[in-house]
């Protein structure tokens, strides 16, 4: 019984990774051309939107604990995401706005669906998920409202710069996202905020005996994630030349599957930066190469909720044989 | 009385300290002195004001009157920010620790050393291991992830992070080895000691005997919300004198007279253990007796008798009821056994506050008021009319909410929902917790009454008073193993709080 219980908390967490190796290794053998220097950049640069907002869920995670549903999710960055792409497109191309100040008014938007989660959940007391999902729903009406549920076309040159430029055959967008992870790197790994942050996920109340205020640190992560959805808006035009109805769909999926099967590279076996990052890329690969294949898209999506399925669940399993 | 360590200079004085709450006086004028380089124990049951004066002196509770000085010095309001400050430390029960931080992380949780470039792990590891070196005389792996490491390894973590920053004068212990397994309980004393050493004043409150007697240089002890009695120089032969002194009163006639035969065997456990909190235990009851589980925190109690519910998994041994041999899964296997079990936190586990009362005392038997799935209210309401009669249930309206119910009839809704049901056995964990004196003497009755229906009743309690009362016979369990089975009649108090804090085999060794 012990041998099987060590079996289960250290294998079932490594089982999503095991299986997604095989489907990349799968895609590798039939779409060779995913292994070429252009793909693996196309594959680097769609994933960077993912990137950006898995750092958000990744910090949420991180100060409310891993069980996705009694702990920390975030299910509104993508919607905070879409909301910050539409204001620019709609102020860019509909009112002339000049992209500093739309991009400024897009940060605004964004930072108050954070402010609006993190209220909710720590003064009011609603769980993560709750909290998320309906503000959410409400970010995406309001979207809807601001673009009139239509495809808005941009050229705006820092878009197109976004999209096209490379240096050294990278690119540029690549170098607009490392600093991005860098800092955040830096500061919940490398910093005592991040450290105490890490504390009240890992346990709460050792956190607050500790002296550390959790309830602060918890908003600060809510508005934090929704800096980086805010981030990715920028990233999300460049890939779509403009904005599309829709596009947090994916963006979700792929979110929450990064996040968490990032956690099976942790050697502690919890959600960290890295893990969630090198989760982004595979997500991406995974993607293109059903695409290079001539997988439908509707059966990627599946197979994207499968793998979410899985993961969640082995971690829940592997939770509890350690309990 | 032979000469112990002589104390240092007194350094904590916490003098006639008083603290009411609604309904029960916690502290009536109770003092405690401390001096430096010493350990000092303080013991009372429980409810004696153990708890209430460390919470006083932690700044969690303001007290009524009485007064808290510090190297002579009376303190302002206490907050806990400044008994802090002030370098007072609690090393509380539960462990507190995040299960993925290293051990040097934990150490340094909320005080973490910063450089230039952020966070100096390599001077926090390098302390951390210092620590444990020379004033624990541990040898843990500052690397090492908490939950990699024992449950001794966890306390001394534990210890090292109130400790680390050097400034603490005055430690307060609280049940420190409770959640250690036999045996490792050793470590923890060593670096006990080496606090001691340098100085440091330690407040151990535990209710383990022998460990105050082999640990402590004084002792005082609480009754009744102050102390009683102060013991200059402990040894080993001061267990009994302390015992005596923790309990000095007498039983009240709550009681009912005993009258029921006990007839055929019907729980039969042997050799039962969960791997973790007890092992090998075996227990008979026989229908229409009541057996009594006693042992303090940490024996296990709490755990064998989830484990006779199914709510834990044993990893040893066998349970039969009625000569069948149970593999219970979840506590719906054990109701469906004929088990039935009084929660001992009701509230949390018993009741359905915002359910009425017929609806609570219907819940384990839904089948008897149902037709083809379809619930018969009339029928239902009759028969939870019925029990609450029975009972004497107040109010006797069943269609009240359970949450508007005295502690007293809430755990009466909770025994009727069982009687509906018609079990075969009965576990009744801290029946009468929370509960006042009539309500417990009704409560006492019931479970008499039960016995000579020839139910068969497990009854386990942390109030020696309560089981010599009720039980037939007594099993008293000490660091998850039987240490005694006995008639309760050949009990009283002092002999079982012996039995229960070990003394007695501290005295036979």
């Amino acid at each position: 019984m012990p041998t099987l219980n060590a079996l289960q908390r250290h294998a079932l967490p490594s089982l999503p990774l095991v299986i997604f190796s095989a489907l990349l290794l799968y895609l590798a053998l039939q779409a060779p051309v995913l292994l070429e220097p252009y793909t693996l950049n196309l594959i680097l640069r769609q994933s960077l939107p993912t990137v950006l907002v898995c750092l958000g869920l990744a910090t949420v995670v991180m100060v409310c604990g891993d069980d996705a549903v009694a702990g920390g999710i975030d299910l509104s960055i993508p919607a905070s995401a879409v909301l910050a792409a539409g204001i620019v497109a709609s102020q860019v191309a509909h009112h002339g706005t000049p992209i500093a100040w739309a991009v400024a008014m897009a940060f605004a938007a964004a930072l108050l669906v954070g402010g609006v989660v993190a209220t909710l959940v720590v003064l009011v007391g609603m769980t993560p998920l709750l909290a998320s999902l309906a503000s959410s729903v409400a970010a995406l009406g309001i979207t809807k409202w601001v673009v009139d549920n239509r495809r808005i076309n941009l050229s705006e040159p820092l878009i197109v710069y976004l999209r096209d430029a490379e240096l050294g055959g990278v690119s540029v967008s690549v170098l607009w996202v490392l600093p991005a992870v860098l800092l955040f790197y830096f500061l919940l790994h490398r910093t005592r905020w991040g450290m105490n942050l890490q504390a009240v996920g890992g346990n709460r109340d050792a956190a607050e005996l500790s002296g550390i205020a959790a309830r602060r640190f918890i908003a600060q992560a809510f508005v934090l994630a929704a800096a980086t959805g805010a981030g990715a808006a920028l990233l999300l035009l460049a890939r779509g030349s403009g904005f599309t109805p829709g596009s947090e769909e994916n963006l979700l999926l792929e979110m929450v599957l990064a996040t968490y099967l990032g956690a099976a590279f942790s050697p502690r076996r919890v959600v960290t930066l890295w893990g969630a990052v090198l989760g982004a890329v595979l997500v991406s690969a995974l993607s293109v190469g059903f695409k290079s294949i001539g997988v439908d898209i509707f059966w990627t999506g599946c197979i994207k909720g499968a793998l979410i399925l899985l993961v969640v669940a082995s971690s829940a399993l592997a939770r509890k044989s350690a309990a | 009385m032979t000469t112990g360590t002589q104390p240092g200079p007194v350094l904590l004085q916490l003098g006639r300290i008083c603290k009411a709450f609604p309904g029960v006086q916690a502290l009536d004028g109770a003092s405690l002195v401390l001096a430096r380089g010493e350990i000092h124990g303080l013991v009372g049951e429980n409810g004696a004001g153990k708890s209430t004066l460390i919470k006083v002196l932690a700044g969690v509770y303001a007290p009524d009157s009485g007064n808290v000085q510090l190297d002579g010095q009376d303190l302002p309001a206490l907050t806990p920010a400044l008994v802090h400050a002030l370098g007072v430390r609690f090393i509380h029960q539960e462990l507190h620790l995040v299960p993925h931080f290293s051990v040097a992380e934990s150490v340094y949780m909320g005080q973490e050393l910063q450089a230039l470039w952020g966070l100096d792990r390599r001077a926090m590891r390098k302390r951390t291991r210092q620590f444990f070196n020379d004033v624990l005389h541990a040898q843990i792996n500052p690397d090492a992830l908490v939950r990699d490491l024992g449950i001794a390894e966890r306390k001394l973590v534990q210890i090292a992070r109130a400790l680390i920053d050097g400034a603490a004068r005055v430690v307060v212990f609280d049940e420190p080895t409770a959640p250690l397994p036999g045996g490792e309980a050793e470590q923890v004393f060593a670096a006990i000691r080496g606090l001691r050493a340098q100085g440091v004043a330690i407040l151990y409150v535990s209710h383990y005997i022998e460990e105050i007697t082999g640990l402590c240089d004084r002792v005082t002890v609480f009754r009744n919300g102050r102390d009683v009695a102060r013991f200059e120089a402990v040894t080993a032969a001061s267990a009994d004198a302390i015992v005596h002194q923790m309990i000095g009163r007498e039983i009240g006639n709550l009681f009912p007279v005993r009258r029921a035969a006990v007839g055929a065997p019907l729980l039969q456990v042997n050799g039962l253990g969960d791997g973790a909190q007890f092992s090998e235990i075996d227990l008979q009851v026989a229908r229409g007796e009541i057996v009594g589980i006693a042992g303090l925190l940490g024996s296990g109690r709490e755990e064998f008798t989830d484990t006779l519910f199914g709510l834990r998994r044993p990893t040893q041994g066998t349970l039969r009821l009625d000569g069948k041999l149970l593999r219970l899964q979840s506590p719906a296997d054990a109701v469906a056994q004929g088990i039935a079990l009084v929660p001992r936190d009701r509230r949390h586990d018993g009741v359905v506050l915002d359910m009425a009362v017929a609806d609570n005392i219907n819940l384990a038997s839904l089948q008897q008021c149902a037709t083809l799935g379809l619930l018969n209210r009339r029928r239902a309401n009759a028969r939870a009319a019925q029990q609450a009669q029975a009972l004497d249930i107040r109010p006797r309206n069943v269609q009240t909410p359970a949450r508007l119910l005295s502690g007293g009839n809430q755990q009466k809704v909770v025994l009727a929902r069982w009687l509906a049901a018609g079990p075969r056995l009965f576990l009744l964990d801290e029946p009468t917790l929370g509960v006042d004196v009539g309500a417990r003497e009704e409560i006492y009755a019931l479970v008499a009454g039960l016995a000579e229906s020839g139910v068969g009743v497990i009854v386990s309690s942390s109030d020696l008073s309560e089981l010599l009362g009720l039980c037939d016979r007594i099993v008293v369990l000490f660091r998850g193993q039987v240490v005694g089975e006995y008639p309760a009649a050949s009990l009283d108090i002092a002999s079982l709080m012996t039995l229960t804090t070990g003394s007695a085999q501290a005295a036979a060794a």
